[in-house]
This record gives structure tokens, C-alpha cells and sequence, in this order.
């Protein structure tokens, strides 16, 4: 019984991990270049992750209603305006 | 990860004859098959999913039911019989003759807007099969890429092109230019090969693989190795050799070509018409000797390279319309002759004309022929229109859209149209008034410096055509027709019904499905070929990028038998590849045939 679950979820996820592979091209590729992606992709969610980490979740602790740019940001002073870039 | 290699296999390894990885062996003699197998590729064998699986199961239950298969030799054909037993013609569409030509063809075609995650996706994939094909290229120089003993000379190809067909082509080539090794019918026979390079080289294994044709032109099934047409051309053969020899000009000429022509003029209802020995060359080499630096030329965009490449031959001013938009095409008209030619200074041009296709074979659209001929009559343009996939496979008569829409062939400036498809030869026509046909006879370069037309080939084409007009006697021609009419309606239909976008006109035997993404098409042409369906895949550059499409092409020879059983594949298909992106309302009863 339980052996017929594991092969369940083992076809289940084979399929829809085939389905990926389709709508990425990865399906056409060898199997290096397979790798290849599959290790851009987890550095570019690394990255993300942590900069989302270090800098968004440290931001976004600041806000609330009455915050003030000037509070969020380090240099700058009360009454003085912000350049933006 | 585990199961990653299921699907981590090579790349093309046909299942041998007979040896069915799914629906015909029964699952037991498929593992005892897997192990043999020397190349194992995803697609070549079938691509396993929960639901194939119960399927697979459901009809080796019901296999004796089922009642064609290509492997099996002899089934029973009932080609157009199956018509005549069911009486009248196909049913018309409800909107048939009572609303205007622009809303009828607006309810008639269709051309669904691709879902905006699939858009996404596919310029994804699209990228990153280029960012791959970049790192390819940098780490590894294939043989092909550098040419030997050429210091100091620049490169004689095109680096884009060679870099597209390296790196993304060539991943699922395996696809196409695949031999065949039989008539192409209803049914042909693939020559199997394999490849162990991911698509650099490729060998043959020795065996074949017999497959339901839905990928040849041959909408009326006159492509045949027996029967009449083939009888009479092999007479010829005999008769009168292969070839010529000469030029049309020169020592070419001959009674068997002038009835060609004047057969062709009959069949058409104009005053003449001129035959030339190749369908692409028609368009190429006869656009030049009609039009000059100082025409103007009103194409629409979806035309074919040949029309393409006669235009840029010819010098003339090339100006094109959006794909059978009839306001764009009088906005285009109308500012074109207002502002007269440019490089010029701005004085009028010497000729404007308008070329279209009847059928356009990658969109499997038809013109909007009664409101191009309104604008063309309004604004004194000429108009050419082409024919080549529609002529026989259009119309109560097979003559091609005029006669679909019951258009005067008299108010079409120049027909032209090819002996390649509907009537299986070689070739290619332009039809038209007698000074027309005259003119080009004295300025034609296809006249002049091609050679004529091989006799049995032209045999073909006057048989063929003799049976289409009835004039053999029989009513072979007509029931090839209404067949062929009723195999287009019935199968989109019932692919409108599977969910998958289709695009086209109703009435169109070019049915292209859209998958858009470049391993959908190497999927689907792949999962087909195991089910021995052959089909032909389009992807860019014959298509934009990101619509990417499995064309199949309808003939008189499919019975609804083998029509079942394609549209029962496609539909499993669909649902494990993932293809059913339609959003339009499905109909829920059957499809009547």
C-alpha cells in the first residue's frame, strides 16, 4: 500500500518535473547544460533571497504609516529633500 | 532527482517495427523491450504520465475494438465511399451567404491570442536556449564552425543563421528532413535513424516505420503509385523519354504541353495559361517580368519566400499589409498612390499591384478574395493571387478560391498556382488573359531559359486534372473533392472541440496547432512519430518566434477511421504535453462527420 503511494507521488512529480523541462527548453538540451540552467537558476534565488533577506526585510521592519523617508534612510536629515536618481 | 532519468535519455531512437512502447504491446512486453534498447530517448519512447498509463491499460483492454492502425497492412480503405454512402455534401456553416463577406470570414476564421504566461515562457526558453548556445559556442568550437586553410578571408555564412541552426535547430532536427521511403499517401513509410551526438550526425538503423500522413500536400490523393495517373505517366515514359532537353524557346515545345496549357486555361475558365516545370520558379522568376523599379507592390505579409524573393528581384517598391486585414490593405493602397513613388519625386507609379495567396500555408488562412477584388476594381490595381495551396483543394470544382467564392477568375488579373500539391506532379502555372499569357511567353526568363516540363510529369497533371473536371468519365474527381471538404471541417472541428488552438479557416485543409515552444514541436512530431502519425513542426524562422506550430495537412486519401484515430492520439497528447491553451467555449455535442 504504502509502496503504491511512493510510486504514486514518484510519477507525479516525474511528470509535472517533465512538464518544466517543456515550457523551459530544458527538455532539448543536454544534460551539462541541463545543470548548467538548473545552477543559474538556484544562484539567481540565492541572490535574490538574500538580498531580500539583508536589505528588503530590514527596510520593510521600517515601515509603518507615519514613517518619513528621511527616517528609513541613514544620511538623510529632517526637512532635507531626497534625491532621487 | 531519482526520476530525473526517465526523461534524461539520448535523443532519437525510433521504436523498431511494430515495437509499440505504447497502445499496441501490452505493458509486459514493453519492459522486457526497454532494456534492449541501445539508444533510449524521451520522446521515441513514450513519454510517461499518470494518465497514459491508465489509458494505455483501458486500450490494450479494448485494442480488438479498435478498428485502424497504421501497422496493421490490411485495413479496409473506404475512401470516399464512406460519402457516397452518407449522401449529400458537408453542412454548410449557419452563416453561409447571409452576412457580409467581412463578418462571415470573421465568424469563419480563427486566430486565438496566445495565453500571456505561454508568451512569457516561450521568450524565456528562447533565451535561454540562446545563453546556452553562447556558453556552447565559447567552450566548445565545433568542427563545422571553422573553416579550414582561410587566414585573412571573412567568413562566407551567415553567423546568426548558422549559430540559430547549431545551438537551437539542430537539437530536434531529427524532426525534419526525415526520409521517407514509399508514396506518399495516406499513409507513408519513415525511414528510421538514430542519433548518438544530440543531433550532429545521424544513422540509419536499417528499419522502417509505417505512419499515418498528415504532413504531405497531397490534399486530393492524386500522389499514388497505381491507378490511372500513374498508368498513363508510366505510358508516357515510355512513350516519349523523360526529358526535353531544351527550352520552351528552343526545342521544348511539344503538342503534349500546349494541351497542358490550354487544359489548364479550360480549368480555370480564362483565355490561356502557361506551365513552367517548377512551382517556387513561377513566382520567382515571373514577378521580375511583370514589374519594375517604378510598381508599387501591395503584399500581404504572410507571403511566401518565393513571392518574397521575385519582389526584391524585380526592383519594385515593396509595401506590406497586415495579414488579411482589408482596412490595412486600403490604407496601404490609398497612401501609396496618394504619395506616388518617393524615390521618384513623388510622381505616380507605372503599375500597382496586389499580391496574395489563396491559402496561406503556415496560417492556414483563405483571402478575403470578394473584398480584395471590391479594392483592387476601386483603386485600379492589378492582382495576383496565388494559388498554390488552394487550387484543387478549394471550391465545389477544385478550382482553386475563385471558385470557392464564386469570383469571376476573369476579375483576377493573374492566377498563379503550382501542379505540386493537389495534383500530385511537379510545377507550376500562370493563368490569365491571352495578352497576358503572350507577354510572358516573350519575357518570362522560366520560359525562356528553364527547361520544359518532363513528359510523364506532365502526364500527371493533365490526368489529374481530367479526373478533377470529370472529363474521364467518372465521378472520382467530385468525390475526392467533397471528401476532402469534409475531412477539413470534420477534423477542425473536432480539434476546436480537444481544446488546442488552431488557427485558420474553417475550410483550409492547412491546419496549423499552435505549441509554441521549440521542444513542444521536437515533443509532439517525437510522441507522434511513436504512435506512428507523421506530422511536419514549423518553428521560427518560417513562423515568429513565439509561435511555433505542428502543421498537419488534410487529404482526400484519410478515411474517418484514420481521422479518428490521428485526432485520438493528438488528444492524448495534448493533455500529457500540455497543449490545450484554448480558452474558447468547446462544443459539447459530438462532431457530426
Amino acid at each position: 500500500m504504502s509502496n503504491m503511494i511512493v510510486d504514486n507521488v514518484v510519477e507525479f512529480a516525474s511528470y509535472w518535473w517533465f512538464r518544466y523541462l517543456m515550457v523551459t527548453e530544458l527538455y532539448m538540451v543536454e544534460k551539462w547544460e541541463r545543470v548548467t540552467i538548473h545552477v543559474l537558476f538556484m544562484v539567481l534565488f540565492c541572490v535574490f533571497w538574500y538580498f531580500n533577506y539583508s536589505v528588503l526585510l530590514s527596510l520593510a521592519g521600517l515601515i509603518s504609516p507615519n514613517t518619513l523617508i528621511a527616517d528609513i534612510l541613514p544620511g538623510a536629515h529632517q526637512g532635507q529633500g531626497v534625491k532621487v536618481i | 532527482m531519482g526520476n530525473f532519468d526517465a526523461f534524461e535519455q539520448g535523443f532519437a531512437s525510433p521504436n523498431g517495427n511494430g515495437r509499440l512502447p505504447n497502445g499496441h504491446g501490452s505493458p509486459k512486453e514493453r519492459l522486457s523491450v526497454e532494456p534492449e534498447r541501445k539508444f533510449s530517448a524521451p520522446a521515441y519512447t513514450e513519454i510517461r504520465t499518470r494518465r497514459c498509463n491508465a489509458k494505455a491499460a483501458a486500450e490494450s483492454k479494448q485494442a480488438s475494438s479498435s478498428s485502424y492502425h497504421p501497422e496493421k497492412k490490411a485495413h479496409m480503405n473506404g475512401h470516399a465511399s464512406a460519402t457516397r454512402e452518407q449522401g449529400s455534401s458537408t453542412k454548410p456553416n449557419q452563416a453561409e451567404g447571409k452576412l457580409s463577406p467581412e463578418k462571415e470570414h470573421y465568424q469563419k476564421t480563427s486566430f486565438e491570442e496566445v495565453p500571456m504566461h505561454t508568451a512569457c515562457l516561450t521568450y524565456l526558453g528562447f533565451y535561454l536556449l540562446m545563453i546556452l548556445g553562447y556558453i556552447n559556442q565559447l567552450l566548445f568550437v565545433p568542427k563545422v564552425a571553422t573553416e579550414k586553410d582561410r587566414e585573412g578571408y571573412v567568413a562566407l555564412y551567415d553567423a546568426f543563421e548558422s549559430f540559430y541552426s547549431r545551438y537551437v535547430y539542430r537539437r530536434i532536427k531529427d524532426c525534419w528532413n526525415r526520409p521517407i521511403c514509399s508514396v506518399p499517401g495516406d499513409e507513408l513509410t519513415l525511414k528510421d535513424r538514430v542519433t548518438d551526438d544530440y543531433g550532429w550526425s545521424f544513422k540509419f538503423t536499417g528499419t522502417e516505420t509505417r505512419c499515418l500522413n498528415l504532413g504531405s500536400y497531397n490534399y486530393l490523393g492524386f500522389a499514388a503509385a497505381t491507378g490511372r495517373c500513374a498508368d498513363e505517366s508510366e505510358e508516357r515514359a515510355r512513350d516519349s523519354g523523360l526529358a526535353y532537353c531544351s527550352s520552351r524557346c528552343e526545342l521544348g515545345n511539344n503538342a503534349q504541353l500546349d494541351e497542358l496549357e490550354k487544359l489548364t486555361a479550360r480549368y480555370f475558365g480564362v483565355e490561356d495559361a502557361i506551365v513552367f516545370g517548377m512551382g517556387f520558379a513561377t513566382n520567382a522568376l515571373n514577378l521580375p517580368s511583370l514589374l519594375g523599379p517604378n510598381c508599387m507592390v501591395v503584399s500581404d505579409e504572410k507571403n511566401h519566400a518565393s513571392i518574397i524573393l521575385g519582389l526584391r528581384l524585380s526592383g519594385a517598391t515593396i509595401k506590406v499589409f497586415k495579414h488579411n486585414n482589408m482596412r490595412d490593405l486600403e490604407r496601404v493602397l490609398r497612401d501609396g498612390i496618394c504619395q506616388g513613388n518617393a524615390k521618384n519625386g513623388g510622381k505616380p507609379w507605372s503599375k500597382v499591384m496586389i499580391i496574395v495567396e489563396g491559402i496561406f500555408s503556415m496560417e492556414g488562412s483563405i483571402v478575403r478574395l470578394p473584398e480584395v477584388v471590391a479594392l483592387k476594381k476601386k483603386y485600379k490595381a492589378y492582382l495576383y493571387l496565388d494559388e498554390a495551396h488552394s487550387v484543387g483543394a478549394m471550391g465545389s470544382h477544385g478550382r482553386g478560391v475563385t471558385d470557392y467564392y464564386k469570383v469571376d477568375p476573369k476579375d483576377v488579373d493573374i492566377l498563379m498556382g503550382t501542379f505540386t500539391k493537389s495534383f500530385g506532379s511537379a510545377g507550376g502555372y500562370l493563368a490569365g488573359s491571352k495578352k497576358l499569357i503572350d507577354f510572358l511567353r516573350t519575357n518570362s526568363h522560366a520560359h525562356c531559359y528553364a527547361g520544359s516540363i518532363s513528359p510523364p510529369i506532365a502526364q500527371q497533371i493533365l490526368t489529374s486534372m481530367k479526373t478533377i473536371m470529370g472529363e474521364d468519365g467518372t465521378e472520382t474527381g467530385r468525390n475526392k473533392i467533397m471528401q476532402l471538404a469534409r475531412n477539413t471541417r470534420y477534423f477542425r472541428r473536432r480539434l476546436a472541440q480537444l481544446g488546442v488552438i488552431t488557427y485558420g479557416h474553417e475550410d483550409s485543409p492547412v491546419v496549423p496547432m499552435l505549441v509554441y515552444l521549440f521542444s513542444k514541436i521536437g515533443a509532439v512530431v517525437r510522441t507522434l512519430t511513436t504512435r506512428h502519425i507523421a506530422v511536419v513542426g514549423a518553428g521560427f524562422p518560417a513562423t515568429p518566434i513565439m509561435e511555433g506550430r505542428i502543421r498537419f495537412c488534410l487529404s482526400a486519401a484519410h478515411t474517418k477511421e484514420q481521422l479518428d484515430y490521428a485526432l485520438e492520439v493528438i488528444d492524448e497528447t495534448a493533455d500529457d504535453l500540455g497543449l490545450k491553451y484554448s480558452r474558447k467555449p468547446r462544443d459539447p455535442n459530438p462532431i457530426e462527420y
